[in-house]
């Protein structure tokens, strides 16, 4: 029993000393990690890794996936001892203060022995936006795209009588759809919800405002455009037909719109194939529509939709990181893209590879109009993003939140939140 | 004449016993003493980004004691604590009571009760979620009522405590039940002798004499329910209209130092929660002077 015992001990010690050793790796190759959040993309991950390891037998990835919240704690310990996986995803609320900081390695000539300008030529200013730093420079190969749009229930809308939502429709519109299908169903219309960019941003920009000048230096809390935007979809509670901001505090709105509650909300392209998947039984029963648009914008043609995007990056003093690159470089081509396209959990950013997402819904028996999204991207707007982001971001949420709660008027939180984010950005800039 | 030295052996042993506390105290050393040492300086930093930091002196406390919000976490914090205690001891006295009595099936009483203690924290809170639900929720349904449970400032501090007294209940009682078998069976045989009603039996026997674990007890649950985090991070969401009324200190702390990125501000709110239990559990020992029994 005793020498059971012992041999166990001995096999485990040695198990626990080979995971040591387990980046040199037994078998001689390369082994690298590849962390990522959304577990609905894992398969597409794994597949443009495995294309990697075809032409490169040496070099194994391996998709790590870790929760939203638990990816940002964990990759910034790592960053601070200089352990980042080898290859992650950047969001652009923190691309800009990796960046700063000089944690990601700069990929902006990662293509120049292929193709010169290689950015500009296949991918659109808001993919390139979306992947650079304060300082121009790419820290990220652009991954894909997304946009938002609006979901709707046709059975409410045929039971209602009201025409189903279009590219012409207006905020207007959304405002009498929703009554009237309250008044003739019960049900809840538009659920306008408290959220930055998948609620009041896209109607600020429609009303001719912004969030953030061009230089992203200062708040466009104090411009008309923003105000008559945030009035506008802070007072959709207002109505009957939309649920109060304590409602959606216990219950998700999509949650709300699958369970058959509401008529309408406002979902990412990203969560469309997970919706179908999860919910089999409301198939064919919903559908999406563009953005409605502002009726009469203070400036422009009163349509927008926030456009945001993830990049491929790699740690600027990573002990990998000249293969990590290479794997990058290869995450951004054309094959590539295609092939993570072809999965349906996200548009890729390469210009023209974008057909296999749509297709995607094709081949799995899904009839929703996910063309739409592509037209979409034509008013996009690049994710609201500065530097001093993660410092505004709370604190501005709070402000709203308590115009929710009915503790103070909009304009005096507008004035709060020009203030937090002006502040807040010149701190930064003036400690840059 | 006094003797200093140690024999060689005395001396031999005295080493071994060095090695043999030294795992634990150089667990508790790089654990616990160096962070928190590290805490304190931090809090007097600003977190620039990625593990650098600026000395800045006293600039987070005094900023941290110009916020509404800091002290409006830390009264929430002491409301908390005034919610969740006293009931909470009350009902897991009596809980271990019943559970002490000659009951059938106590066996399995003990393990019902003990059981919200080995579920984990965030299943637990999401099943409160639904029972609270102002829409769909099982209260609001039985009632017939319609309280938003958590989500009106009113109410969203008692539903937390609720939950917070629901989940302690069974750890406390057991601590307590301990405690009282541990009371001779003697005493209450002469006390039933002479005469002395149950109630009078519970005030001077019951009472004074497991009066040590229900300390113990005490000071646990008042420590826990200071750091109070998890359970309102996972009832309240940032977006939660009442979160204001009961946004905890250490949930601002995790909002400063991980959301916000300010690290400086997040561990000088956690070094002015220390010293906040440090304050409450100097009053406790001096307290119990009062009322714990030592005696036998």
């Amino acid at each position: 029993m005793k020498k059971i015992r012992r041999v166990a001990a001995l096999v485990l010690t040695m198990a626990l000393l080979l995971s040591l050793f387990g980046c040199g790796a037994a078998d001689g190759k390369t082994h690298l990690k590849f962390q990522i959040w959304d577990v609905a993309q894992r398969d597409s991950m794994q597949a443009i890794c495995d294309a990697y390891t075809a032409k490169n037998p040496d070099v194994i990835i391996e998709v790590q996936v870790t929760s939203w919240n638990e990816y940002w704690t964990k990759l910034e310990a790592a960053a601070e001892s200089n352990t980042m996986p080898d290859i992650f995803w950047m969001h652009t609320n923190q691309i800009l203060y990796y960046s700063d900081f000089g944690m990601l390695a700069d990929v902006t000539e990662l293509y120049d022995d292929v193709e010169p300008g290689y950015y500009e030529n296949h991918f659109s200013e808001i993919s390139i936006g979306n992947a650079q730093g304060t300082d121009g420079r790419m820290y990220g190969v652009p991954k894909d795209k997304d946009n938002i749009f609006l979901v709707y229930n046709k059975e409410m809308f045929d039971a209602a009588g009201v025409a189903y939502p279009d590219e012409n429709w207006t905020w207007d519109d959304l405002v009498n759809a929703s009554q009237t299908i309250y008044d003739k169903t019960g049900n809840y219309g538009y659920m306008a919800y408290h959220d930055d960019q998948m609620g009041y941003w896209s109607f600020v920009y429609q009303a001719g405002g912004y969030i953030l000048n061009e230089d992203f230096t200062k708040a466009g809390f104090d411009q008309p455009g923003t105000k008559k935007g945030m009035e506008f979809y802070v007072g959709l509670q207002d109505y009957d037909w939309c649920p109060k901001q304590e409602y959606f505090a216990e219950n998700a709105p999509g949650t709300a719109f699958f369970s058959g509650i509401g008529a309408m909300y406002i979902e990412g392209n990203w969560e469309l194939m997970n919706k179908c998947v999860s919910f089999p039984n409301m198939q064919g029963k919903w559908d999406i529509a563009p953005m409605p648009k502002c009726p009469d914008p203070v400036s422009g043609d009163g349509r927008a939709t926030i456009s945001n995007g993830l990049c491929y990056s790699t740690a600027a003093h990573g002990k990998t990181r000249d293969i990590a690159l290479d794997v990058i470089k290869f995450f951004g081509t054309e094959e590539a893209q295609l092939l993570a396209s072809s999965y349906g959990a996200a548009i890729s950013a390469y210009n023209g590879t974008e057909q296999p997402y749509f297709d995607a819904f094709d081949k799995a028996g899904y009839d929703i109009n996910v063309e739409m999204v592509m037209d979409q991207f034509e008013y996009g707007v690049q994710n609201v993003n500065n530097s001093a982001k993660p410092k505004w971001k709370s604190p501005v949420l709070d402000e709203l939140n308590k115009v929710y709660a009915g503790q103070q008027s909009l304009d005096s939180a507008l004035a709060n939140m020009q203030q937090i984010v002006d502040t807040e950005t010149a701190k930064k800039l003036a400690g840059d | 004449m006094k003797k200093n030295k140690l024999s060689p052996a005395a001396l031999r042993e005295q080493n071994w016993a060095y090695i043999m506390v030294a795992p634990t105290i150089i667990g508790l050393l790089v654990l616990n003493i160096w962070p928190f040492l590290q805490t304190i300086y931090t809090s007097f930093c600003e977190h620039l980004g990625f593990g650098n930091y600026k000395f800045i002196g006293l600039a987070n406390y005094t900023e941290m004691f110009q916020t509404p919000e800091f002290w409006k976490a830390t009264w929430n914090t002491i409301l908390f604590c005034i919610l969740t205690v006293p009931v909470g001891l009350f009902l897991s006295l009596l809980v271990a009571m019943l559970l002490n009595a000659k009951i059938r099936f106590k066996g399995g009483f003990r393990t019902i009760f003990f059981l919200p203690m080995v579920c984990a924290p965030a299943a637990v809170t999401m099943v409160w979620r639904w029972i609270f639900n102002a829409e769909y929720g099982i209260l609001n349904q039985m009632f017939g009522t319609q309280i938003k449970w958590i989500t009106d400032p009113n109410f969203v501090m008692i539903s937390c405590a609720v939950v917070a007294i629901w989940s302690n209940i069974g750890y406390d009682a057991v601590l307590l039940l301990a405690g009282l078998q541990n009371i001779p069976k003697t005493l209450y045989e002469a006390n039933s002798i002479d005469g002395a009603g149950k109630v009078k039996q519970f005030f001077t026997i019951t009472l004074p004499m497991v009066s040590p674990t229900l300390f113990v007890v005490m000071i646990m649950r008042l420590m826990a329910s200071v750091k109070v985090y998890d359970l309102i991070y996972m009832m309240v969401e940032e977006t939660n209209p009442a979160v204001t009324s009961v946004q905890s200190l250490m949930y601002l702390f995790y909002r400063e130092s991980f959301v916000a990125g300010s690290r400086g501000m997040g561990s000088a709110i956690v070094i002015w929660t220390v010293l906040l239990i440090g304050l409450v559990t100097v009053i406790q020992f001096y307290g119990q002077k009062k009322w714990v029994n030592y005696d036998v």
